[in-house]
C-alpha cells in the first residue's frame, strides 16, 4: 500500500446508482484528505452539500452512496470536472508568457541587431508593463501622466499603423495588435530615459544630448522591426522611420520637459 | 499571446466604430497626439475598398477619393517636393499633372511618377512634425504641458481643415467641383512645411523669425498659387480671368495669417 502523501490523487466520481469504479479498493487506501477546507463530517449525517469532490469522494465512499446525488451534480459543474491539476497555470490562461516578454525586451537592448523573429507573435503584455513602468518613473519625476501617456500610446498606435499600411501599398499586412505590440516594446529606451532624467540635474543641454541618444535608440529599433515584420516595408525604410521618430520625440517630451 | 484577430484584418482595415473626433476631448484619453483624426480618413478610405454597402460606398466616394493613391511616395519625391514647397520659384519644370488613360478615363499619374502630384505623407508628416517642434518652442520657454501641446494640435488640425475647406470652396465655386477633397486637403497640408521653418526660426531667432514667416509664407502662396492655377484651367468651366486672378491672389495671400498665428505656439486654446 502506497502512502500518498502529497499528491493530490483523482479519486472517481462515484454515482448513487452505479457501483463503485474498479480502482475502490485504492479509495480506502488513502487517508490524507487532499481538500484542506474539507470539514470533518459524520458519515451518518444527513445533510447533503456541495463540496470539491477530491476530498468528498473519498468521503463518499466512506459514508455511502447517499452524497453521490450531489457531488455528481457539484464535480459535474465544474468546468475541468476533476481536479485542479486539469486546469491551466493562470499566467498561461490569461496569455501572460513572462519567459518571452523577457526574451523580447531583452532584444530591444540590443540597438543594433534587430531580432524580428521573436517579434512576429505579438503580445500585450510587455508594453503593458513598459507603459505602467514609465508611469511609475514619470510619478517619481512628480508627474502624474498615467492618462496622458496612455492616450498617447493609442494614438501612436493608430498612426503608425495607418502610415505603414498606407505605404507599404496594396499587400499592407500590418495588423493593429502586431503594430501596437511593437511600438510598445520599442518604449524600453524611453523608460530607460526616465529613470535616467531622476538622475540628471534639469535643464542643459545635456539633457537633450541623453534624449537624443534614447530616442535614436527606440526610432532604430521600431524600424528595423517595423521593416522586417511587413511586408513592403523594405522601400519605405526612411519614411517608417521618420514617422516612428516623430512619436519617440513626442514621449521625450513628455519626460525631459 | 497568439495574434488576436479580432484586432486587425488581414488587408488592413482598421477597427471599426472609430470615435469621432468630435467628442473626444474631454476624455481622459483625448485629443492627444497627431494621429486619430487621420487615421479616421484611412479608415474611410479602407471601408471604400472593404464594404459591401451600395449606400456607404456611394456617399463616401462623393466625398473622398482613393486615399491609397495619396501615400505612393519614395524618398526621393519626399525630397524633391519639399524643395518645390519651400523654394517654389526655382522648379525649373512645368506644374502640369501628368495624366493617363486608364481604363478609358484619363486619370492622374501616382506621386511616385509625378512630382506634381499631390500626397498625403508630406502633409501628416509636416502636421506632426509642427507638433514636435510646437513642443520644443513651448518647452524652452517653460510652458510645456501636455494639454497645451494637445491644443496646439487642435487649433493646427482646426486651421488645415479651415485652408482645405476655403479651397474646395473657392474652386467649387468657380465650377472646378470635380477636384477631389483630398487633393484640397493634400494642398492646405502643405503649408505646414513652411509653418515648420517658421518654428524653427522662431526657436533659433527671437525676433527676427517674422522675416522667415513673411518668406515662407510668400512661398506657400505662390507654390498654392502655381497648383490651384492648374486646377483651375483644368477644371473651370467659366472663363472670367478677372475672378480668376483675384481668387488666385488671394489664395497666395492665404497661408499668411495660419503662419503667423500658428507659429507662435502658447498654451492656451485661443490665441
Amino acid at each position: 500500500m502506497a502512502k500518498e502523501a502529497k499528491q493530490f490523487a483523482i479519486p472517481p466520481v462515484v454515482f448513487p446508482s452505479g457501483g463503485n469504479p474498479s480502482a475502490g479498493s485504492n479509495i480506502q487506501q488513502r487517508r490524507v484528505p487532499t481538500a484542506p477546507f474539507q470539514p470533518p463530517r459524520s458519515s451518518a449525517s444527513s445533510i447533503p452539500f456541495m463540496s470539491f469532490d477530491i476530498g468528498s469522494a473519498a468521503a463518499a465512499s466512506t459514508s455511502g452512496s447517499f452524497y453521490g446525488g450531489p457531488i455528481g451534480s457539484g464535480s459535474s459543474s465544474l468546468p475541468g470536472g476533476t481536479g485542479f491539476e486539469d486546469e491551466e497555470p493562470l499566467l498561461d490562461e490569461l496569455g501572460i508568457h513572462p519567459d518571452q516578454i523577457w526574451r523580447k525586451t531583452k532584444s530591444i537592448l540590443h540597438p543594433f541587431r534587430v531580432n524580428p523573429d521573436l517579434h512576429k507573435e505579438s503580445d500585450m503584455s510587455g508594453p503593458f508593463l513598459l507603459y505602467v513602468s514609465l508611469c511609475l518613473f514619470q510619478l517619481l519625476a512628480g508627474k502624474i501622466q498615467f492618462g496622458v501617456i496612455l492616450g498617447w500610446i493609442i494614438v501612436s498606435f493608430f498612426f503608425l499603423y495607418v502610415v505603414v499600411n498606407m505605404l507599404a501599398g496594396r499587400n499592407g499586412n500590418l495588423e493593429l495588435h502586431r503594430c501596437a505590440s511593437v511600438v510598445g516594446y520599442s518604449l524600453l529606451p524611453v523608460v530607460i530615459l526616465s529613470a535616467t532624467m531622476l538622475f540628471v540635474p534639469q535643464g542643459g543641454s545635456f539633457v537633450f544630448a541623453v534624449a537624443a541618444v534614447f530616442v535614436l535608440w527606440a526610432t532604430r529599433v521600431c524600424t528595423g522591426l517595423m521593416v522586417a515584420l511587413v511586408d513592403g516595408g523594405d522601400e519605405h525604410r526612411g519614411l517608417i522611420a521618420y514617422a516612428c521618430f516623430l512619436i519617440y520625440t513626442l514621449f521625450s517630451f513628455l519626460v525631459i520637459f | 499571446m497568439s495574434t488576436d484577430e479580432n484586432l486587425g484584418f488581414q488587408s488592413g482595415v482598421p477597427i471599426p466604430g472609430l470615435n469621432p473626433p468630435s467628442n473626444q476631448f474631454g476624455n481622459a484619453f483625448c485629443g492627444a497626439g497627431s494621429g486619430l483624426i487621420r487615421e479616421g480618413l484611412g479608415a474611410y478610405g479602407k471601408r471604400i475598398c472593404g464594404s459591401s454597402s451600395q449606400y456607404v460606398q456611394s456617399n463616401i466616394i462623393k466625398c473622398f477619393s482613393d486615399p491609397q493613391y495619396y501615400f505612393q511616395v519614395n524618398a526621393h519625391y519626399v525630397r524633391n517636393k519639399l524643395k518645390i514647397i519651400l523654394f517654389p520659384f526655382l522648379h525649373r519644370g512645368h506644374w502640369t499633372r501628368i495624366t493617363e488613360p486608364i481604363g478609358g478615363r484619363l486619370s492622374y499619374n501616382p506621386p511616385i511618377n509625378d512630382i506634381n502630384a499631390p500626397d498625403l505623407y508630406i502633409p501628416f508628416m509636416t502636421f506632426a512634425t509642427y507638433l514636435v517642434l510646437a513642443g520644443i518652442s513651448l518647452g524652452l520657454s517653460g510652458k510645456f504641458s501636455p494639454e497645451a501641446l494637445n491644443w496646439q494640435f487642435v487649433k493646427g488640425m482646426a486651421s488645415w481643415l479651415f485652408q482645405a475647406m476655403l479651397l474646395k470652396a473657392s474652386l467649387t465655386s468657380l465650377g472646378g467641383g470635380e477636384a477631389p477633397l483630398l487633393d484640397m486637403i493634400a494642398y492646405a497640408g502643405y503649408t505646414f512645411t513652411g509653418l515648420c521653418v517658421a518654428v524653427v526660426g522662431r526657436i533659433t531667432l527671437s525676433y527676427a523669425y517674422y522675416l522667415i514667416v513673411i518668406w515662407t509664407s510668400m512661398c506657400s502662396g505662390i507654390f498654392l498659387a502655381k497648383t490651384i492655377k492648374l486646377t483651375l484651367y483644368a477644371e473651370a468651366r467659366s472663363y472670367d480671368v478677372t475672378i480668376h486672378n483675384y481668387l488666385l491672389l488671394g489664395i497666395a495671400f492665404s497661408p499668411f495669417p495660419f503662419i503667423f498665428c500658428l507659429s507662435n505656439p502658447t498654451g492656451n486654446w485661443i490665441s
